[in-house]
């Protein structure tokens, strides 16, 4: 079965964008606020 | 005065304690028995396993906050219930066997008038030949376990650092194992250590998993909406393997681990084998084994109990294909439709089938992912049963209001890829419901907007401070209970 193999070799990379982004740490300040404000929100909803 | 017994002291059998603790005060008597003397952050016991933790930052003592909050504590394992009462007595009974120093081996017969079973799993190593960190692999299951794993990935480091080449394994060490997002988080954790030390080009990191295919996670895979597409899960994690050249095995059942090579069968029937120079193989689990009799002393286990030795509950237990699998086949109050003051949660309750689509290979095999029942919806099993048995004890009613379905769940997970502020990182998904369901969202069997995947530095500060926050919790300080499960 070594399509899995095949299939991660064919899988999409991340752009440098999208590298930098990852580790920008203003950027990722916002997600990690959004983030947990959306587990927030599931939890509460998950809660009713 | 009632008694309500919790066995288990873990995330889900804890959270009960402390919560029927604080509604019932002392009105009515808590006992906790474990066979541990210490509760565990089993999350992060990813990061112990790679020496980025110690023991003592994963693990603290139950005995005093138990004694703080007058939560009487039995360091015992049960063995046996008696859910009718015996010829004595009519009242519900668990044997437990103690395993602190002082009263190692002594037994005794604790009557309740509810009882939790939040045992959590046996660790099912002898199912593999070969299985387990007594024999050829390791494992991060408990904090002692990922202690000595990191002795040995640390061996491996230093070998590597001397010019050699090693292959490292991590996965799944049976076909039916679960937690496979813990050996998702293990695997790159391992990849991001090796790179670090600078050693990375000299090792081999392959995933050997029973997943069909990758971003399975035991939960039939999830789909994002991201940029204006659905995208799948298993895209999404193929090209973290990519990004990070981790191989992979899939649709694998280990049959045997020898001291130098795991020997496994595939979905289509084959059989293949990889060398490795360090394993860390998740067992499968089952129910840690108790027994049930009734007032005359027959054996009823087979009744109370699945095969599998998890606590039959409020679930849809009758046998359908997947086509035909509900979200309402699945437990909303976890209560035994036997006897309805015994309750099993966490990883005790026996669920009603898989959610990933149940797969065997072509001799019979099964070879598939039992659904994880994860730190999240394990703490909210414990507190919605802590609510309902106190509200039965206010009101005298015979059922509480609240439910707990994973039909109606949501669930965060975060899979660590590296701890370390700067350099870190995790997949940080969130789903709801955690069972999906066809019918309220029919494209996807979830709700969109609430999954989630992404990947980022800020995945690890997220996963560093629920490590923090769930200890603090567990820990019983100052406005525990503000911290939702």
């Amino acid at each position: 079965m070594d399509n899995v193999n095949q299939d991660i070799a064919n899988a999409p990379l991340p752009t440098r964008r999208t590298l930098k982004t990852r580790q920008s740490l203003a950027y990722q300040l916002l997600r990690f606020a959004l983030f947990n404000v959306r587990m927030l929100r599931m939890v509460g909803k998950g809660h009713e | 005065m009632a008694r309500i017994v919790i066995l288990g002291a873990g995330i889900s059998g804890h959270t009960a304690a402390l919560h029927l603790k604080r509604q019932l005060k002392n009105e009515h008597e808590v006992v906790v028995v474990s066979p541990n003397a210490d509760w565990n952050w089993i999350p992060s016991n990813i990061w112990v396993g790679v020496g980025k933790m110690t023991t003592s930052q994963v693990t603290f003592a139950l005995a005093p906050i138990y004694r703080r909050k007058r939560i009487d504590f039995r360091q015992a394992k049960a063995v046996t219930i008696w859910p009718e009462g015996d010829e004595t007595n009519p009242m519900g009974a668990v044997e437990i066997v103690y395993t602190d120093a002082k009263r190692q081996g002594q037994t005794e017969l604790l009557r309740y008038d509810f009882l939790i079973n939040a045992t959590g799993p046996k660790l099912n190593f002898e199912a593999t030949p070969g299985l387990g960190p007594d024999h050829n692999s390791w494992s991060v299951c408990t904090a002692e376990h990922a202690a000595k794993t990191s002795e040995a990935f640390a061996e491996i480091v230093a070998a590597l650092r001397r010019g050699e080449k090693k292959t490292l394994v991590v996965g799944m060490g049976h076909g039916s194992c679960t937690c496979e997002g813990a050996a998702f988080e293990y695997a790159f954790n391992v990849e991001h250590e090796l790179r670090q030390a600078g050693v990375r080009d000299k090792a081999e990191v392959v995933d050997l998993s029973n997943e069909y295919e990758l971003g399975d996670f035991g939960v039939d895979g999830m789909k994002f909406s991201q940029n204006g597409y659905l995208t799948n899960s298993k895209i999404w994690t193929e090209s973290l393997f990519r990004e990070r050249n981790v191989k992979a095995i899939l649709g694998a059942h280990v049959e045997r681990v020898d001291p130098d090579t795991v020997h496994y069968e595939q979905l289509d029937g084959s059989k293949g084998s990889i060398n490795y120079d360090f394993a860390m193989l998740l067992p499968p689990f089952r129910g840690v084994g108790l027994k049930a009799f009734d007032r005359s002393g027959q054996d009823i286990t087979e009744e109370v109990f699945a095969p599998n030795g998890f606590l039959r509950v409020d679930a849809d237990y009758s046998a359908k294909p997947y086509e035909d699998w509900s979200a309402a086949d699945w437990p909303k109050t976890y209560q035994s439709p036997l006897y309805d003051n015994l309750f099993g949660i966490g990883i005790a309750f026996a669920p009603p089938h898989p959610i990933s689509r149940p797969r065997t290979s072509v001799n019979g095999t099964v070879i598939s992912p039992a659904p994880p029942r994860t730190g999240m919806p394990s703490g909210v099993m414990g507190r919605v049963v802590a609510e309902n048995i106190a509200h039965r004890l206010r009101t005298s009613s015979t059922t509480g209001p609240k439910t707990a379905s994973m039909a109606t769940m949501g669930a965060a997970c975060i899979a660590s890829a590296g701890a370390n502020l700067r350099t870190g990182s995790a997949a940080a998904m969130t789903m709801f419901p955690i069972v999906p369901d066809y019918q309220k969202y029919p494209l996807t069997g979830r709700d969109t907007k609430s999954t989630t995947g992404e990947i980022g530095r800020s995945g690890h500060w997220t996963k560093l401070l629920l490590h923090y926050l769930f200890i603090y919790k567990a820990r019983a300080l100052p406005g525990w209970y503000l911290i939702p499960e």
